[in-house]
Order: C-alpha cells, then structure tokens, then sequence
C-alpha cells in the first residue's frame, strides 16, 4: 500500500506543478492572443491550437531528444527525472490552457474590453478584470490542462523512463501491470487514479459552478 | 470659455475606406453637442476616437490642448463613455460603480459614497446590491450611465444611450438623464439616430452623415433650416420632396402648382415638411390632386398617406374624421410647416401619379 501512496503522490506531484506552470505561461499567451491585434497573432493562434491536438508521444519523444545525455540540453541532467515529466507535461498542458483562455476571452461581449480601456483602466487592470469575468473558462482551462497532464503516459514514459522510486506514476505503473498481465492491480491503480482525479475536478467544478451562479443569481 | 475639446483635419480610415472625415470641430467646457446621424455614417467611430480608444489615421483631437494619440490611461480618466451597450460586469450593480473610482485612486468611503449618489440620480440605488447581469435593460443602461456620471468626467460622451428601451422606459430615462446633466458642468458629447432625443438634450447638433458634418448649429436651426434633403429626413420631417420653382414663385410639384409662392431662386429645390403642412380637403378644394392610399392612428393624430405624384405624409387630428382609403381628395400646402431648401434639389422626372 505504501508503493500505491508513493507514486500516487508523485502522479499528483508532477501533474498539479506542471499545471501550475502551464497556467502561468498558458493564461497570459491565451489572453495576448485574445486581445492582441489581428494581424501578429492569427499565426500563433493555430500553432496554439494544433498544440491542443498533438499527440503526448510525439512531445515525449521531443522532450527525450532534448534531454537525452547527449541531445542539446544533455548537461541539465533532466532524462529520467521528475523535472524532465514536469517539462513535458507543461508542453502538453499550455497549449489546451492558453486556447481555452483565448476562446473564453473571445466569448466575451466584444465591448467590454473598450469600455473598461474607456472607463480609465490601465492594461494590467483590464487584464485582471477580464479574467475574472472569464473565470468559467479559466477554471475550464484549469481543469483540462490537469486532467491532461494527469491522464497521459506517452510522454511520461519517454521521459521518466518509469523507474521505480524514482519516476514510476499512476499511469506508466498500470501500463506495466498490464504488460505483466496483472490486471487486478492494474485496476486497483486505474481506479485510485480516477478518484484522484475526480476529487481535483471536483473541488474546481464547484468554484466554477459557484462562480457562474454568482454572476446570474 | 476656451474650447475643451478641438478635432482638426481627422481623417480615419477602417477596411480600406475612409469612414470619418471632419475638417474642424471645436466644442466649449460645459457645451453639450449631439451627432446626428443615420447607422453607419461614422458616429460611434467618432466618439471612438474622442474616447482615445482610437488614434485617426490623420489629423488630431485634443482634449485641453493635449492630443488623445496614444492616450494612456490616465488621459482616459478625464472621460467618462457610456457605450451602446451597457457592458456591465458580473459583479454587483455598486462595484461596477465604484470599480472605475478604485482605478482612479479614491479611497472606500469615497468610492461608496460616490456610487450612492449615481445611482439615486439615475433612480436605481435600490438595485445598489442586485447583480448587474441581472438587471433588465432599462435598469442597465441606467447604472451603465450612472457609472460614467460617478466619475464626473470632464468630457462624458454618450452613445445612444437610450438604444433599446421601451418608449415609456426611454422618456423615464432621458427624463432622469436630461436632469442628471444639468447637474453637472461637463462637456458632453452624444450620438444619436433618433433626432427627439438627440435635439432634446443638446446646445448644438451636428449632422453627420457618410462620415462627414454636413451641417452644424442648434437644435432649432437645423430643424427649422436643414441644409439638404438628407439632413431633413434625419431631423424627422415627415415629407421631403423634390420640387421646381418657376420664375414666378410658384412651387410645382410634379409639375402641378401646389397653389404656394416663395421668393426664392428659380430652379429645382426641395420641400420639407410636418405632417400638418399637407391640408386635406374635398376633390377640387385644392391646388393639388390626390389619391388616399393609407389611414393609421397615430400620436395624437391620424397618419394619412396620399398620392400626389410623390406620396406625401399628412397628419388630421385625431378628433376629426379621417379621408377613407381610396377617396380622392385634393390638397393644400401650408408653409408655416414646411420649408424650403433652395440649394441641392433635384428635377422631378419620377412623379408616380
């Protein structure tokens, strides 16, 4: 049971700080992309969005390259190390972030931005009123970059390399149970990962709801 | 008093086009102009650019003799806009109030107290702590101005404010708006399609039309005086015909004499006139034959369509009896409600009798 807590908490380790730093480079390119002239940002925007659909292998198989002892970025030493599954899961969580903030900015009433520029705000103000008033959608955003960054095993896998005590989550461990046909395991993990899962989405889906219900009640 | 507001040679272009071309303009400190002006000739595009949220492709505007390009905020706080749209957030109908001031520095206290007062000035302090998403849009358009009043702004500029309110609910609030203004010694600046409303609250009127003045003076001499055809049907006349002055005076319409005589240039021209201006009477009764095509009440009078060669729009008080659709009748020009437009006529080549 304690091998289950120790990689169920180091699942929860890599994926919550990768979220949280895909949430800060993520929300910030969403919102330029959103409020940025049309012109510089058309191109970004599609990169952005062709990230959202990239498969977690291929950024695996990137990141591994980069990282590998002999690839451009060897001397950091990241191969097979929780640092190196952060990076990768960042890279797979902003791009879902900053397209969900970009659209949810877009969706909001086009005037609004001019009229807070109008009513005296200066550009950080704005910003930060925007965000709260696409708070659903931030909390959205919030919620798929985690749930992507938890779920996936491509790039952990290429990356962590899933060493035992070292870099083993919840989702290379069922992969491995399952290879060694020990599916009863496999299912035990399957299930303690979901529940993780749904506790976080959880506590986020009810400041969400509780966020649009406050804006209309 | 000194112009607080001065816009030279703008030139603003948008899609490829030029959208907005003033020469000059210049407004006083507590001068309050209305644009005038059909959708699309250009007047959110102007307060756009009054607001700073704009910078014209050419020439400039100048708020106390500073330019607005590139304003930053700060120049910005010296204005107060209340777009077409109300453009609350989901917050309470206070904060949205009171937002703007913490932007501008004020402390709690302040702010609050501020915000009340708006607020009871537009009627709507009792919504004070309702969500501002969900007022109804009367409501919203009030708090919407009463958050522009609360900064007492310098330069208060107003895009059709009363768009979208009930007929009951838009006199309510222009009522409280026309009241609310009076208060306050700022330079306003506000955009209508609606001419009642836009010459109900200003000291001068500008018309704007495919982005250019055409005409600019007070309420009464645009109305009383429009410069051409189209300026006459944006101010509201209810006829704006072509017609020919022959050497004598006579006005022919339709090459009919309409029984009227002025002493203006011969030529083509054109007839501006009020609903009462077109006298019905009998067939032969006279000067000008007619056909009634329409009959509706209306505010306070009967609408009366007739064909007189152009159609023509005539108002009978609602207590009289009206023509019957399909009767002829014949009618009879009264000028003390109508007026003529020398200059910008056209020859009338398209009588439909």
């Amino acid at each position: 049971m304690d091998a289950v807590h120790e990689v169920l908490g180091r699942s929860a380790l890599v994926s919550l700080t990768a979220t949280a730093i895909a949430l800060a480079l993520g929300v910030p390119l969403g919102t330029w992309l959103a409020l940025a002239p049309r012109r510089g940002r058309a191109a970004l925007a599609t990169v952005v969005n062709t990230g959202m659909a990239i498969p977690t292998v291929v950024v695996g198989l990137v990141v591994a390259l980069l990282l590998w002892r002999s690839g451009p970025l060897g001397e950091l030493e990241l191969i097979y190390t929780l640092r190196g599954m952060i990076i990768a899961q960042v890279l797979i969580a902003t791009p879902l972030i900053a397209g969900i903030t970009m659209a949810g900015l877009q969706a909001l009433p086009p005037e609004l931005a001019d009229q807070l520029r109008a009513l005296g705000a200066n550009t950080p103000q704005l910003v930060v009123r925007l965000w709260i008033e696409a708070r659903v959608p931030l909390l959205a955003a919030a919620m798929a970059g985690f749930g992507h960054a938890i779920s996936e095993v491509g790039s952990a896998t290429i990356v962590g390399g899933n060493i035992h005590g070292q870099t083993q989550v919840m989702t290379t461990s069922i992969v491995e149970q399952v290879g060694r046909g020990d599916f009863g395991d496999a299912l035990v993990y399957a299930a303690i990962l979901l529940a993780l899962a749904f506790a976080i989405n959880a506590l986020l889906t009810s400041v969400q709801q509780r966020a649009a219900a406050w804006a209309r009640s | 008093m000194g112009s607080v507001l001065r816009l030279r040679n703008i030139r603003h272009r948008r899609g490829g086009r030029e959208v907005l071309a003033i020469d000059e303009l210049d407004l006083d400190a507590g001068e309050r102009l209305a644009v005038l002006g059909p959708n699309g000739a250009g007047k959110t595009t102007l307060l756009r650019l009054l607001a700073a949220l704009d910078t014209p492709t050419a020439g400039s505007v100048e708020l106390d003799a500073v330019s607005t390009s590139g304003a930053d905020a700060r120049l910005r706080q010296r204005i107060g806009y209340a777009t077409q749209r109300p453009g609350l957030l989901s917050t309470s109908v206070i904060r949205n109030v009171e937002l703007p001031l913490r932007w501008r520095g004020f402390d709690r206290a302040t702010r609050r107290s501020a915000a009340q007062v708006a607020l009871e000035r537009l009627g709507v302090a009792r919504l004070a702590h309702r969500k501002a998403l969900s007022l109804s849009g009367g409501e919203a358009q009030r708090v919407s101005l009463a958050r522009a009043l609360a900064l007492e702004p310098q330069l208060l500029l107003l895009d059709e404010p009363a768009a979208g309110l009930d007929a009951e609910a838009r006199e309510a609030f222009l009522d409280d708006l026309e009241a609310a203004l009076a208060e306050r010694s700022a330079t306003v600046v506000h955009v209508s399609h609606r001419a009642d409303e836009a010459l109900r609250l200003a000291d001068r009127v500008a018309l704007l039309v495919d982005g250019e003045i055409r005409q600019i003076g007070t309420p009464a001499s645009v109305v009383r005086q429009p410069a051409d055809a189209t300026i006459a049907r944006i101010v509201g006349y209810d006829n704006v015909l072509p017609v020919h002055i022959e050497r004598s005076g006579e006005v022919l319409i339709c090459g009919a004499p309409s029984g009227v005589r002025l002493t203006a240039s011969p030529g083509p021209a054109t007839l501006a006139a009020w609903g009462p201006a077109i006298r019905i009477g009998p067939p032969g009764r006279g000067p000008l034959s007619a056909m009634v095509k329409h009959v509706s009440p209306g505010s306070g009078h009967w609408n009366v369509t007739l064909a007189a060669g152009e159609t023509l729009h005539a108002h009978v008080p609602l207590n009289d009896k009206p023509p019957q659709v399909g009767e002829p009748a014949a009618v009879q020009l009264d000028l003390t409600h109508a007026t003529v437009i020398s200059a910008g006529g056209r020859d009338n080549t398209a009588c439909r009798w």
